[in-house]
C-alpha cells in the first residue's frame, strides 16, 4: 500500500509542481484569511485587540434575524436569484443557439461583441441610465412613452411593485449576452457529424435543437447552475443598491441580505457583525451546493460536479 | 517522498509568510530610527478632511507646519489629507489594521468610536499640555464644551471651536422673492412660507417652490428645524429614536410626538399642493442645482452667522438670501459633531496632545493648515484677512483647504477671505453663549447593549424618513405603519436603555 502511494506520488510529481502556484494562491488568498471566521463570534474591542476580545457566541448573528426584515430580505435574495438563474440560463442558451444557427459567422462575431458590451458597463453608470428612463419628472418612459398614450406618469422610484420586473430585466440585459459565450463554445464543440446524420434522417432545425443541442448542453448547464446556486444567498450589490438609487420607499422589493448588511453596518462600523453576516451567507451557500450536487448525483452520477 | 514534499510546502509557506512580516517590521524599525536621530522629536500622524481639491504633493505645507511645531513642542507632524468621501473609510481601515494614526476627526461618530475603546482618555494629558487649549475653549464657547465629549469622567475628544449654533434658515432665490413683492422681514416662521409658495406656484408654474437640501437620502432639514423650534435633545444619535422634548427628562420616540406630526403635516400640505417635486423623496438631483438652473425657489438649511448666503450664492450660481425661521438648540451631538480624537493605541500620547493644543491656539499652525504657505498660496490683506495671489483662485492655487474652516481648530483665530465681515464672526461667538442649552448636554448614550436594535431601527428610519421629510408619505396611514415597524425593530428597547442611562447620568450630575 505504502509503495503504491509513493509510486503514484512520484509519478504525479510534475503535476503537483504545476499546481503549486495555484495552490499557493488559494492558501494565501482563501485559506489563511479563513482563520478570520472567529471574528464573527467575538465582541471586537480595539483596546484589547482582535485576539483578546471577548467571545460572545452567536450574538453577532442575531441582528440578521431581529426584525421582519429578515424574512423580506431572505425572500428577496432567494427569489431574485432563482429568477436570475432560471431566466438567465434560458436567455443565454437561446442567444447562444440563435447565434450559432441563424447568423452568418461574420455577423455573429459583431453581434457577440455587442451582446457582451452591457456587461462592461459599471453599475453606477447603469443606475444613471436607468434613472434617465425612469425619472418621474423628465424621464424617458414617463414623458415620451406614457404621456403620448395619455397614461399618467408613474413615480417609479416610489412604487415597489414594479421593481421585481425592472431589476430582473436589467440583470438579464446586462448578463445574458456574457453568459451565452460559454454555451456558444459548448455548442461549437458538438460533433458536426451528429447534425449531418440527423439531417439525412430528415430532422428539422427545431428537432435538431431540441433533440441534439440541448441534451448535449446538459452537463454545461448543470455545472453553471450549480455554481450559481452556491451564490444564491449573495446578491449583486450594485444592482440592488445603486440601481434603485438607495430609495427607502423601495426597500420592500429591493432589500437583499447584502444591502441590509451594508446599510446596517455603515452606521455601526462593527467588524464582528459584518463577519457574522458573511459567514452566514457562505455557510448557507455551501450547504445548498452540496445538497443540489447530491440530488444531481442521485439522478445522474456523470453530471454531478463532485 | 511525501514527507519531503510536505516539508517543502511548509517551507515555502513559511518563507512567504515570514517575508510578509519581515517587510512590515523593517519599515517600522526604520521610522523608529528616524525619530531617534532627531532626538526626542515625536512623530504624530494627523489625518484631516479637505473639502477642496487635494493636491498630489503637499509636503511643502507639512514642512511649513513642522518648522513651527518641531522647535515649539518637539513634534513632527505627518499630515494626511483625505476627501470627505474617503475619510471615514480611511480612518476606520487604519484603526482596524493597526496602521499608525494618532489624531483623527469624526463626523458624528464620536459615541461609536468611544464605545469600542478606540479613543484615548485625554484628561490627564490636557492638564499637563493643554492649558491654553482649555482656556481658549472657555473664551470662545463658555464652560461646558468638553462635557459633550466626556464619558464616565474621561475626556475622549475635543470639539472643534467654532460658531456651533446652526439656526434653521429659509434659503431662497432673492430675485424670485423680490419679484413676488415679499420682503425678507415678512418671514418669521415656517407657517409664513405656505402663502409664498402658493404665489410662486401661481406666478411661475415651471418653478418648484421647495425642495430637499440633501438627497440620497432626501433631507429637507425637518428634524433640524424641530430640534431648534421645540428644544428637542436627540440624545447622541440622529435617527430620532429616543429624544427628550424640553427639560421633561422623559425619553420618547420623536415620531410619536405631536411636534413631529405638526411639522410633518405642514410639509405634507406643501407636497399635496404641489410645492415639492413628485419624486422629492427619491430624486438624485440636489435642489440647489434646481435653484441654480432657475427651476427651484427655496430650501431649509442650518447655518451659523448671517453671511452664509454669500458663500451659498457663489456655490449655487444665483443670488441667494436667507432668513432665520427657528433658533438652534445645543444637545451633546450638536456640540461634539466634529471633534478631534486621539487613537487609543497611539505610541505618542503626549506629542498628540501637545499638537492638539497648538491646533486650537496657534494662529500660524491653524492658518498654514487651512491656507498653505504665505505669499505662495495666499497673500495677507490687513490684520485678519487674506486673498489668493494675483491670478489664482481656490482651484488653481497649489494648496488650500479653505472649505475646511469648520474642521480646524479655533474659528476665531482663522484668517478670513477678503470681504468677509468680522462682525459676523463675533456674532457666531456670541451665539455660542446665547443659544439655549439642553439640560442633558454632556450625556453620551452608550449604544453597545442595543447595537442590534440600533442597526435594525436605522434601516426602518432610512426606509420611511425621506418620505416624511418631503411630505410624499401620507401621515394618516404611513405614520402608524412607520411607528409599528420601529417598535418591531426594537425602538422601545433603545428608548428604555436611553432612559435608564439618562436617569443614571442625571443623578450623577446632582452629586
Amino acid at each position: 500500500m505504502k509503495t503504491l502511494r509513493r509510486g503514484t506520488f512520484s509519478k504525479n510529481l510534475p503535476l503537483f509542481l504545476l499546481a503549486i502556484p495555484g495552490l499557493l494562491y488559494f492558501v494565501v488568498n482563501s485559506y489563511i484569511p479563513m482563520i478570520g471566521i472567529f471574528i464573527a463570534f467575538k465582541d471586537i474591542n480595539f483596546a484589547k485587540g482582535i485576539f483578546a476580545s471577548d467571545w460572545i457566541g452567536l450574538d453577532n448573528f442575531s441582528f440578521l434575524f431581529q426584525t421582519k426584515d429578515a424574512w423580506i430580505m431572505t425572500r428577496n435574495t432567494i427569489l431574485y436569484n432563482v429568477a436570475f438563474i432560471v431566466l438567465g440560463t434560458i436567455c443565454s442558451i437561446f442567444i447562444a443557439i440563435f447565434m450559432y444557427e441563424l447568423v452568418k459567422k461574420i455577423y455573429s462575431k459583431f453581434l457577440m461583441t455587442g451582446l457582451i458590451l452591457p456587461n462592461l458597463i459599471s453599475m453606477v453608470v447603469l443606475s444613471l441610465l436607468v434613472f434617465a428612463f425612469l425619472n418621474a419628472e423628465n424621464g424617458f418612459i414617463n414623458n415620451s412613452l406614457l404621456a403620448p398614450l395619455g397614461i399618467e406618469g408613474i413615480n417609479w422610484y416610489a412604487e415597489p411593485k414594479y421593481w421585481p420586473f425592472i431589476l430582473v430585466f436589467i440583470h438579464l440585459w446586462k448578463t445574458a449576452g456574457y453568459g451565452s459565450i460559454i454555451y456558444f463554445a459548448a455548442i461549437a464543440g458538438i460533433d458536426k457529424s451528429i447534425y449531418e446524420a440527423a439531417k439525412i434522417d430528415g430532422a428539422s432545425k427545431i428537432k435538431q435543437i431540441s433533440m441534439i443541442t440541448i441534451p448535449l448542453l446538459k452537463p454545461t448547464i448543470i455545472i453553471l447552475v450549480l455554481l450559481s446556486v452556491g451564490r444564491i444567498f449573495n446578491s449583486d450589490f450594485g444592482l440592488f443598491y445603486q440601481v434603485p438609487l438607495n430609495a427607502g420607499a423601495l426597500y420592500s422589493t429591493t432589500q437583499t441580505i447584502d444591502t441590509y448588511v451594508y446599510r446596517a453596518l455603515m452606521q455601526l462600523n462593527d467588524v464582528g457583525m459584518s463577519a457574522a453576516a458573511g459567514l452566514y451567507q457562505s455557510v448557507v451557500g455551501f450547504v445548498l451546493v452540496v445538497t443540489v450536487n447530491a440530488i444531481v448525483r442521485k439522478i445522474n452520477a456523470d453530471n454531478a460536479l463532485f | 517522498m511525501k514527507k519531503k514534499f510536505l516539508v517543502l510546502l511548509v517551507a515555502t509557506l513559511l518563507i512567504s509568510v515570514l517575508s510578509a512580516c519581515g517587510s512590515s517590521s523593517s519599515s517600522s524599525s526604520n521610522s523608529n530610527e528616524g525619530t531617534d536621530e532627531q532626538q526626542k522629536v515625536e512623530k504624530v500622524v494627523f489625518s484631516m478632511v479637505s473639502f477642496n481639491r487635494i493636491p498630489d504633493d503637499y509636503s511643502a505645507v507639512t514642512k511649513a507646519i513642522n518648522d513651527i511645531t518641531i522647535p515649539k513642542i518637539g513634534v513632527e507632524i505627518d499630515l494626511q489629507i483625505f476627501s470627505p468621501a474617503d475619510y471615514s473609510q480611511k480612518v476606520n481601515l487604519a484603526l482596524q489594521s493597526g496602521e499608525k494614526l494618532d489624531i483623527f476627526t469624526t463626523l458624528g461618530q464620536f459615541a461609536n468610536y468611544a464605545s469600542k475603546n478606540q479613543l484615548l482618555a485625554l484628561e490627564d494629558l490636557l492638564d499637563k499640555h493643554g492649558k491654553d487649549l482649555i482656556a481658549k475653549l472657555e473664551e470662545d464657547f463658555g464652560p461646558g464644551l468638553l462635557d459633550s465629549t466626556t464619558i464616565n469622567g474621561h475626556i475622549y475628544g475635543i470639539p472643534v471651536n467654532k460658531g456651533m449654533s446652526l439656526p434653521t434658515n429659509f434659503v431662497y432665490s432673492e430675485v424670485l422673492l423680490n419679484s413676488l413683492g415679499y420682503k425678507k422681514e415678512d418671514i418669521t416662521s415656517i407657517n409664513d412660507l405656505t402663502p409664498i409658495f402658493a404665489d410662486v406656484k401661481e406666478r411661475y408654474p415651471d418653478i418648484t417652490p421647495f425642495g430637499p437640501i440633501n438627497v440620497n437620502p432626501s433631507d429637507t432639514n425637518l428634524l433640524h428645524y424641530l430640534k431648534g423650534q421645540y428644544q428637542i435633545d436627540f440624545l447622541t444619535d440622529t435617527n430620532g429614536i429616543g429624544v427628550v422634548v424640553g427639560d421633561s427628562g422623559k425619553v420618547v420616540n420623536l415620531y410619536e410626538t405631536d411636534e413631529f406630526k405638526e411639522a410633518a403635516g405642514v410639509i405634507r400640505e406643501w407636497f399635496t399642493a404641489g410645492y415639492l417635486q413628485k419624486d422629492a423623496a427619491t430624486t438624485a438631483v440636489p435642489f440647489s442645482e434646481m435653484i441654480g438652473s432657475g427651476r427651484g425657489f427655496s430650501m431649509l438649511g442650518g447655518y451659523s452667522g448671517k453671511e452664509a448666503a454669500k458663500a451659498l450664492s457663489a456655490q449655487v450660481g444665483t443670488p441667494m438670501e436667507m432668513q432665520r425661521i427657528a433658533p438652534y438648540y445645543f444637545d451633546t451631538n450638536a456640540v461634539n459633531l466634529v471633534s478631534w480624537l486621539v487613537n487609543s493605541t497611539t505610541d505618542v500620547p503626549e506629542g498628540a496632545v501637545k499638537f492638539l493644543n497648538l491646533l486650537y491656539t496657534d494662529e500660524q499652525v491653524i492658518n498654514t493648515i487651512l491656507y498653505g504657505i504665505e505669499d505662495v498660496d495666499y497673500v495677507r490683506v490687513g490684520e485678519r484677512h487674506i486673498k489668493f495671489p494675483e491670478g489664482k483662485d481656490a482651484n488653481t492655487v497649489s494648496y488650500t483647504a479653505m472649505l475646511s474652516t469648520g474642521m480646524v481648530g479655533s474659528e476665531s483665530l482663522q484668517y478670513q477671505l477678503e470681504g468677509v465681515d468680522l462682525a459676523d464672526l463675533q456674532l457666531k461667538l456670541d451665539e455660542n453663549k446665547t443659544t439655549p442649552r439642553s439640560p442633558y448636554l454632556g450625556f453620551v448614550f452608550d449604544q453597545s447593549d442595543v447595537k442590534v436594535q440600533v442597526s435594525s431601527v436605522t434601516n426602518v428610519v432610512n426606509q420611511y424618513l425621506p418620505g416624511f421629510m418631503t411630505g410624499s408619505l401620507d401621515l394618516e396611514t404611513a405614520l402608524p405603519a412607520f411607528i409599528k415597524a420601529l417598535n418591531e425593530a426594537g425602538a422601545e428597547k433603545i428608548i428604555e436603555s436611553k432612559q435608564e442611562q439618562l436617569d443614571k447620568w442625571i443623578s450623577e450630575q446632582k452629586k
